[in-house]
Parts: structure tokens; sequence; C-alpha cells
């Protein structure tokens, strides 16, 4: 191999510093490593720049994303996947494999001791405090037993090859351990975008791996149970990790559902559905143990469910990893595992982990405090960058205050040795360079043991010195490859035993937050959509009548400038206070309605409504609908809400959103199943359809003008109502009231019609379950039917007659306005009855301690 | 001594609860020197389920939930309960307890005995005990000296908390901060009591927070009113060599029969008498009456 001279490795010699995983000591290369080197040097720096952005590409396409605190970009930022993988051989996997199986083991009784007998205490294995000062030790869950075979049943591990060429520890994480899913995305990617680099080398596959995580589920569930229903358990999309947690929900096939979507009634937990409440067996938590019980555990939480506890403790719901498990995330017990290894399996730990001094011992606290600068000082219970101190970077002042803080509570403390990490090969700017990497490891429990994922996930510090590599900083991953000399299966997509499955099978056992925002969807959708029509049939106005701004607006404009503020709800605009302002420069109004996302109205705002409401639906998401919904964000993020826009500008940015605003409705009636809660979506839109309809209406025909100007009133509401052609067709005719209120209003077979929008209202709230509870016609049925009868009973005649001013088309105005009350209490009620939202948690006694 | 006593909470709610789960903390403890005869938890409207369990500290604590719309929730605790003082080890016999000195407890909580271990969590930091100032620190260390009995000199900061703190029930709330405490000098049984712990914890001594009942008795010639006695709390040190010893800051006594034992805990936070999660969209209106008497048979 002539790596040396390739250009890819220019940089790979010079100031080379660390232990690296492909240069041996001697400056030779890793053999291991040989094959993926001689793929990556055969595709070559342009194949190699063109495949990443093949990779960035698919990353942004699917959505995988990764939300950072505290960044203004950092919601739904994408997700890094370098080209270049970390490898492993197998020979050397399996020592590590058989190290993580000891370490899940031991974490596992130590769980059980720590809330049970407690003998590491009482036999002075591990000092009290190591566990009974650790926040995450929780008086709450003592001695709460489990039937599940072992106690901890998800356990990742951070390793990273110290100086002595071994994987060691450097962090637990026990309580809601996250990166599955993305190691899961990374390895699809790679298989996809980057085939060539697999060749003539057998990857491990982790078909079995994710097997055995979904039997574990299963077998989670309480005694008896043979076909539990499994939740994944979300606190909501702003989690940094909330990809993750709806795309396992669409991979395993199990309801993603947040804490108000469960209730404990009966010592049972319930899941709220449409139809009526559902047990759950079993829930698989992306939710710290403190938030999980608002009851027992934190007050203010909202992100769990009150009393569950109790019935974890009565065994009738099994929670994965169990509550209080956060009590292992715990550097204070890293020097004594040694110990508690020999205590519990007598023998060495497998797995070295970093030197480290706990301070609640006199001898290694007087250690730590006279050589602290040499150290990284951690808090035991938190392992967030804030709770670490590099003491070699602090000022004398602030080792001072550290070094009281220890005095003050010593036992909170640890000191460990900070090591240099070894680097692997990254691909930057067309060639290779060495980054710190770190490798989160996945094990499952099993029947009679751990079942360890072949791999996982990486993670690449973003610059060559830097010390730290966390996500929250936005780092780049890697797919993680565990070689073999022998041949491996093909990794397929997966193809799950069918008795494996347990989906959310009808729309009865949809949940109600689920429902909730497809509903909301819909009416943002239908709103967005409307209003962009709106807005463009009045700049279409102001261009065909070559009206310039600053000029006083002819009438037709002016009324129609009036109806927009109306329809849209943003007064005082061109109608109340300070209107005639307004009408000076009206263009600068119309900017806001369409750009501004801080006026409540805009259409830049209801899109903003839409998007979250879409982002808690992420589980149902396909792939072209992220695209296509991708490419509305795109195109708004290229607008400037401080600028103005010309007419024509405005006109084109219209168009384009409308033209993706349809493409993106047709994918979600082609996407999601009406069983999955298309309904829901279907009725909040033509809720928000006829609403709307009603509005134009009011505001545009209702009133009588002379000829011209309501030629002109009808023509905008027909274009705005994208029915022109429709009319010219149906009609054949000069455009008069009789027959636009014919075919806007009544016509049954036309769908943009009121009639057939209420119609269509009717009979998909027809469709929805009946709560359990209710018999009859539920609320907002009747309520709805009452509308589609009041405009079937009405006669054209009636409809057109003038008040005895001859200025308003009066009976059109009542009707209207009784149908418009009518859809406002519809949708109120659908509300009450489906979503359930109407009370609110609150505490008893505030109890707002100042939690720690 | 033979009591009878009722504690009646009752919430009123403006608009209504649909759905509410609530935890109590108000069975007395049955130990030596105190018996429960009878213990009786009456709840309006009528829970839909309700369990009894102990907890972490061996405190009884009833949790129910009520799944009909109300508005209004009583809870009233009545129990018949003999006290007896005297049947408890006497500090003032314990020759080795009184004159342990500060340097000897400390040396003596070093052991890692099952007893010692089971005591050394009340020397941690808890919820409401946190972060501990010097000021705090400062008090406490002038009465504690290395060569003096701790009992002693625990007698004698139950002494200054009673005479440099003045009772006043509207300068704090459960969330005060003892730090703010500490500096204003004002508060109720519960913030005394805290104090106390603060002080005997930052010096190395383990101490646990106790709620009870106190018994009051009206003034000479008058008739006792119903409902007048109230919730209490004081603090309870452990001295090596004797065990568990309450002092009531408030009151400037050493509990005796008087003294009604609920629950103990590392502070308030641990047992609040009444705590729960309702569904509701309104403000709540809440009342306590407490009653201790002498039993009548």
């Amino acid at each position: 191999m002539t790596i040396d001279s390739n250009t890819l490795f220019q940089n790979y010699f010079t100031n080379h510093k660390n232990y690296d995983e492909v240069l041996k000591s001697n400056m030779k290369i890793n053999p291991e490593w040989g094959d993926l080197l001689s793929n990556l040097i055969t595709a070559g720096p342009d194949e190699l720049i063109s495949r990443q952005k093949e990779i960035d590409w698919l990353m942004d396409e699917n959505g995988v994303t990764y939300n950072v605190y505290n960044d203004p970009k950092g919601l739904h930022r994408a997700w890094d996947l370098s080209i270049v993988p970390f490898l492993i051989h197998d020979k050397e996997w399996l020592t590590i494999e058989k190290g993580l199986k000891q370490r899940a083991e031991l974490l596992n009784l130590i769980l059980k001791d720590v809330y049970g007998k407690r003998e590491l205490i009482k036999n002075g294995i591990v000092p009290h405090e190591v566990l009974f000062a650790h926040r995450g030790f929780l008086r709450q869950c003592d001695q709460i037993k489990y039937n599940t075979s072992k106690d901890l049943l998800i356990h990742a591990a951070d390793l990273a090859r110290g100086p002595d060429g071994r994987m060691w520890v450097v962090n637990d994480r026990t309580q809601a351990p996250s990166g599955l899913g993305y190691a899961l995305e990374n390895r699809f990617a790679m298989n996809k975008a980057a085939s060539n680099l697999f060749n003539g080398i057998n990857v491990k596959q982790p078909s079995d791996f994710f097997q055995d995580y979904n039997q574990m589920l299963i077998d989670a569930a309480p005694k008896d149970i043979d076909n539990p229903n499994i939740v994944i358990l979300t606190s909501g999309p702003h989690n940094e990790t909330y990809f993750e947690h709806a795309y396992m929900s669409s991979f395993l096939g199990y309801p993603l559902v947040k804490g108000n979507d469960l209730v404990v009634r009966n010592g049972r937990v319930w899941m709220k559905s449409l139809k009526e409440l559902k047990q759950v067996h079993v829930i698989l938590r992306r939710v710290d143990d403190v938030y999980m019980d608002p009851l027992e555990l934190r007050e203010d939480s909202y992100l769990g469910i009150a009393g569950i506890l109790d019935v974890i403790r009565q065994k009738n719901v099994s929670i994965v990893n169990p509550i209080g498990s956060g009590v292992l995330e715990n550097s204070g017990l890293i020097p004594f595992m040694n110990a508690i290894c020999k205590y519990f399996f007598n023998e060495e730990l497998l797995l070295p982990q970093i030197a480290s001094w706990w301070c609640g011992q006199e001898k290694e606290r007087n250690h730590v405090l006279k050589n602290i600068k040499k150290y990284v000082v951690k808090r035991i219970d938190r392992s967030n960058r804030e709770s670490i101190y590099f003491c070699e970077f602090l000022n004398e002042a602030k080792l001072n205050k550290l070094k009281e803080e220890i005095l003050a509570n010593p036992y909170r403390f640890v000191a460990q040795a900070k090591i240099q990490f070894s680097t692997a090969p990254e691909f930057i700017e067309g060639k290779l360079e060495p980054r710190k990497i770190m490798c989160r490891t996945f094990a499952i429990a099993k029947k009679d043991g751990y079942s360890i994922m072949p791999g996982g996930l990486v993670r690449v510090a973003a610059e060559r010195e830097n010390l730290i590599v966390s996500n929250q900083r936005g780092g780049i991953s890697k797919d993680f490859w565990i070689v073999s000399d022998t041949q491996q299966n093909y990794f397929h997509n997966y193809a799950w035993d069918n008795t494996f499955r347990n989906p959310v099978s009808d729309i009865n056992d949809l949940p109600s937050h689920t429902a909730e925002n497809l509903f909301w969807s819909g009416r943002y959708l239908g709103r967005a959509l409307v209003t962009s029509r709106l807005l463009r049939m009045c700049l279409n106005s102001m261009q065909s009548s070559q009206y310039k701004n600053g000029e006083v607006p002819p009438e037709n404009l002016k009324i129609i400038f009036e109806a927009i503020t109306g329809i849209t709800h943003t007064l005082p605009g061109f109608v109340g206070k300070g209107k005639e302002d307004v009408l000076k420069n009206p263009l600068k109004e119309l900017n806001a309605l369409v750009l501004d996302s801080y006026k409540v109205g805009s259409l830049a705002q209801t899109l903003g409504s839409f998007n979250n409401s879409y982002y808690t639906l992420r589980n149902l998401w396909s792939k072209d609908m992220w695209r296509v919904f991708d490419g509305i964000k795109k195109l708004w993020n290229k607008h400037d809400k401080d600028k103005e826009y010309s007419v024509a500008a405005l006109i084109k940015l219209l168009d384009s959103t409308i033209t993706r605003l349809i493409a993106f409705m047709g994918l979600i009636e082609e996407s999601i199943l009406v069983d999955q809660g298309l309904l829901l979506y279907f009725i909040g839109l033509q809720t928000e359809q006829a609403s709307l309809t009603i509005a134009k209406c009011r505001s545009l025909i209702v009133a009588s003008y002379d000829e011209d100007l309501e030629y002109e009133m009808l023509e905008a509401l027909l274009s705005s109502h994208e029915s022109l052609n429709i009319y010219r067709y149906s009609y054949r005719s000069y455009l008069s009231v009789e027959n636009v209120v014919k075919l806007v209003i009544l016509n049954d077979k036309y769908s943009r019609s009121l009639t057939y929008q209420l119609s269509r209202i009717l009979k998909d709230i027809g469709k929805l379950p009946l709560p359990t509870g209710i018999t009859g016609n539920s609320k907002c049925y009747d309520l709805i039917h009452e509308a589609n009868q009041i405009i079937l009973k009405s006669n054209i005649d009636t409809l057109l007659e003038l008040d005895e001013t001859e200025a308003v088309r009066e009976n059109l105005e009542d009707m209207l306005s009784e149908l418009s009350e009518l859809l406002h209490q519809t949708s109120l009620s659908i509300s009450d009855t489906y979503f359930n939202h109407s009370y609110q948690q609150n505490q008893l006694v505030n109890q707002n301690f100042p939690l720690q | 001594m033979v009591f009878q006593l009722s504690h009646t909470t009752s919430y009123k709610y403006g608009n209504g609860v649909t759905f509410c789960h609530n935890i109590a903390t108000l069975k007395p403890r049955d130990f030596l020197g105190q018996t429960i005869l009878s213990y009786d938890l009456e709840i309006s409207p009528k829970p839909t389920e309700i369990s009894e369990r102990t907890d972490f500290f061996g405190n009884t604590i009833t949790r129910f939930s009520i799944q009909q719309y109300h508005k209004e929730l009583k809870v009233i605790a009545k129990s018949k309960v003999l006290r007896d003082y005297t049947l408890a080890p006497d500090i003032h016999k314990s020759e080795s307890g009184l004159t342990i000195t500060l340097d000897e407890a400390k040396k003596e909580l070093k052991s890692i005995s099952p007893e010692i271990l089971e005591v050394k969590q009340f020397l941690l930091e808890s919820i409401l005990i946190a972060k501990i100032s010097k000021n705090i620190r400062d008090y406490a260390l002038k009465s504690f000296k290395p060569d003096r009995p701790i009992f002693e000199a625990t007698s004698e900061l139950m002494l200054r908390i009673f005479t440099d703190f003045e009772f006043n029930s509207n300068a704090t709330n459960v969330a005060t901060p003892i730090q703010e405490v500490m500096e204003n000098k004002k508060g109720v049984c519960q913030d005394f009591a805290q104090i106390g712990i603060a002080c005997l914890r930052s010096i190395g001594l383990p101490a646990r927070y106790v709620s009870g009942y106190i018994e009051t008795l009206p003034p000479p010639g008058k008739e006792k009113l119903i409902g007048t006695d109230a919730s209490h709390a004081w603090f309870s040190v452990y001295i090596p060599k004797f065990g568990w010893v309450d002092f009531d800051p408030t009151n400037n006594q050493i509990p005796q029969n008087q003294h009604i034992i609920v629950a103990y805990g590392r502070d308030y936070y641990d047992v609040p008498p009444l705590k729960g999660v309702i569904y509701s969209s309104g403000a709540n209106k809440m009342k306590v009456a407490v009653d201790i008497r002498p039993a009548v048979d």
C-alpha cells in the first residue's frame, strides 16, 4: 500500500501527538484498517467529497436532526455523519463485549442492591454517601421489586481508547440512553450512500440485536400479559433527541406518547385514545427519572404520569429502564467498581476505567486538593458540561472557589485523571485528519444475560485538539463497524416477525394527543392555503389595476384590503385605528401579513404554528412529506421579514408556497391512513376552509355595490377561491351574485363550496368513534348536523334579498353568521370530547421548592 | 396519657376537580413510648382507590385517588394515642449520652456499624436544607466546642433559637429558604426545626426533622376551644452511645407527653401532611384544624 504518499494522508502524519487507531507507535499501519483504507484510496478525494455530500443530503432528506439547547439555530439541526467509519476487529470486540456484559451485570446487581438490601453499604464496599447523596437515588423507589429477568434492562456505555491501548469506560448511561436510533440510521445511510467502502469487508450487522431489543420490551410486560401494549414516552419535540424518539416509534411500531396521553386509574396506566382508555403494559421511556411522577417525584413535572410509581409497585406496568436507575450514572462509583466486582463475582473488572478519586475519603480528598490542577473535577451526579471542571484551565480564584465547594460537601465530588484518548481518521476538506473519538455501546437484557449491539454510535471531536466529544456542541458521528474475517449476512431493512408487532391498528386506539395535533395540522394548513390565495388575489389586483403604492387606492382595492384585515383577524390593519396611515403604504402592511411571524394572523405565523404541530407528528411522516416540508422552510428562510418586498416578489413567494402546500396536502392524504388519524386531519382542514369561505363571503358579497364594483368583488372572491375557471365552465356567463352564491355556497357537488365542505365534515365526524359512556350522537355531530340542515334548507332567492336600505343581503349575512358560530362550537366540542385537555394538572399544595 | 386527636384538612376548589391523586402522611408512629390505640382516615368524597404503605423513613403514608368530579375535599385523620415518654430511654439517665463531646461523637460516627450507617444519611444535604451557609455554621459553633458534651450544646442551641427567633406565621411559607429564615430570624416551628437541623449537620452531627402535634393548654380557668391546636415540628439529633434525642426549639423543651410524633424525615419535604396532583383549572382554598385533648372513655 502506498499510503504515505497518498494525498489523502498528507496531513495525517504531521503534528501527530496522540495514540492513533490507524497508525501504530512505530508509524506502521494497523492491518485491521487496511481494507477500509484501500477502499478510501480507491474512491479518492473527489469521490469521497461527493459521497459525503450524498450522505449530508440523505440525512437532510430523511429529516435526521438533533436539537441543541440555547442555540438559535439549534432546533432541528441536521445530524452529521462522517463518510469515514470507525472500526474495531471482531477479535478485540469479543473482549470488549465480554467486558460490557460484565459491567451491565454488575450495574444490574448494584441497582438491585441500592433499592434492596444495601449490602454494599452495610459491608463497607461502597461508602453510603456515594449512593445516598446522589440526587439519582430516589427514596420513593426503595424496595420496589420487578418481575423482569434483570432490573437494568438497557445499559449504554461511553468508551474511549486509553493510553494502554485498551478501551476504557468513560460514562454509564442508565436512565433513558440515547443513540440507538442514530446508530441505526447511520448504518442505513452508509449502506445507501457509500456502499463501495464496504467492499471486501465483513461488517457485523445489528439485526439480531434489534430482535433482542424488541423481545426485551415484550418480556418486560407484567405477568400473564401475552400481547402487551407497549408505548414510547417522549418529553416532546424540544428534546434534543426527539428525532430518535419518533424514529424508534416508527421503527418498532409502538405509539409515541407524551405524559398527558397517559393517566393512572384503578391501579393501572391507561392511554387516552379517541374511543376510550386503553391499558398500557410497558413504557419505553425517554424522560428522566425525576420527571416521571409528579405525585411522588418532581411536583412541577408535566412530562410524567401522576401516580405511576404506585402502579409500578403493584407490578401492573413496567418502565424501561426502571425509575431510579439514574443512581448508576454515578462517577462516584468508579473508584469502587473493582471492589464491587470482587464482592459480587469474585473476579476482576474487565474493562478499565478512568483513574478517579472520590473526595468523600480524607486521604483522596487531600491528594486531590493538593494536585487539583492535574485533574478534571466532577460532581458525582452531574455529567453535563456545566458541572465539569477542567482544572488546568481554571485561574487561581476559580480554583479556590472550587476547593471551597469540595470542602463544604466533599462527598459530592470526584476527581479524574485527564487522559489522552485515541484518534481516528476523519475526512476534512479533501484530506484525512486525526480526530479524537468516543464510542457509545448498548447492552439489552435477555433472559439469561445481556445482548450487546455489534458496534454502536461513534462521535468525533469537532477540532483537532479538542478534548470534549459531545453532540451538545454539534459534533460529528460515525458509523461503527465490527469487522470480521468471516462472511456476514447482508443487512436488510427490518421485516419483523408478524407475531412481534403490536401496531395501533384502528382509529379507536389513536392517542388523543396525536389526534389533536392532526386536527390542528389540518386547521393550520387550511388557513395557510386560504390566506396565501387571499393575499395573492389582493396583490394581483394591485398589479392589474396598476396601483402604485402611496396613491389613494381605488374603491375595489380598499374593500379588499379591509376584507383581508377582517378575514385574517389582524386588526387594526386596514380597518381599525390608524388605518389612514396604513392605507398610505398598503405594501408595508401586506409584507407584514405575509412575512412577519410575530404578527398574529399573518401567513408566517400560521406556517410557524403548523410547523410546531407537524414536528410532534414526526413518527407519521413519510420521506416525501419531509422533502416538500423542508422545501417550504428553505423557501421562507430566504426571505427576511425586515425587508419590504415588491408586489411582484411577494406574488412569486406566494405562488411557490401555494404549489408546495398543495403538494404537501396531497402527500398527507396518501401517506397517512385514515385509521392513523387522517380523519382528524380532514376534519380540521375542512373546518378551517369552511370557516374562511364564510368569512370571505361575508366580507366581499354580503354588501351590495353598484354593478362595476360588484363585478370586482365577485371576481375577487372567485379568484381567491380558485373558482374562476369552474365558474366560467359552469355558467358561461357574466359574473352574477346569484350564480356565485350558487357555486361557492350552495353547490353540493363542488368540493370548494360551503355546502360540500359542511357535508364532508358531517360525514367525517360521523366516522369518529363515540367515546365510551356517550349514547346517541356526540355533541359535535349534532352541531355540525344542524349547520348542514340550515344550509340545505336555504333558498337562493331569500338569500339574495336586500334589506330596506338596499345595502346589505341581510338573510345571507344571518345564515353565514349562524353557520360560523356553529362551526366554532363544533370545533370546541371536538376538543372537549376527544382531546380532553380542558383540565390542567395542578399541585394540591404548592411544593415548588428550589429543587437541586 | 391517652390523647384523642383529629386533624382536618379541607380544600374548596373554585372550578371543581375532575380527578386527583394524593398522599397523606398523617398516621402517628408507633414506638416505645407512643402506642397507637386506633387510627382512622375519613376522606370525602369517598376515594376510588386507597392504599397504605411504609415509606423509606418508616412513616406510614396513605395514597388515595378520587375519580369523580368534586368541589370540596375533606380529609380527617382521627387517632387515639397512648403516650408515655418514660418508657423510652431517658438521656438524663445515660451518663455516656450526657457527656459525649463533639470530638468523641465524630469519632464514633466514623464506624460502619449498621446503626451508624443508618443515621449517617441524616448528615447529608437534603432538598430544603442544602448549601448550608457559613453564618449558619458560625451560629452553631457558638454552642458547639470540640470538648463540650453535645447534649449540653444542643440544649443551648435550642434555647438560643427560642430566644433569637421570633414566632411569626406571616414571615415565611413552606418554600422559604433556611438562609432567609436565618437572616430575618422570623418564622414558624418548621423553620426553627430546619434551622436547628442545618446547624447540627453543619458541624457534622446527624439531625432529622420530626413532624407531629403538640397539645396546647388553655389559659388557666378557661375552657379549651376545639381546633386550636396545630401541626407541629421540631428536630432530633443523634447522640452516639445513646440514640436520637428530640428538641423543640419553638417551645424550648425536650418533648415529653405533650408531643405526638407522626413522621421523621430529612426535612419538611419528605413528610408534608398532605400533597397531591389535581386536575382542575381554578384556584383552591385550604383550611386546617387540629384538635388534641385527653381522651375521655
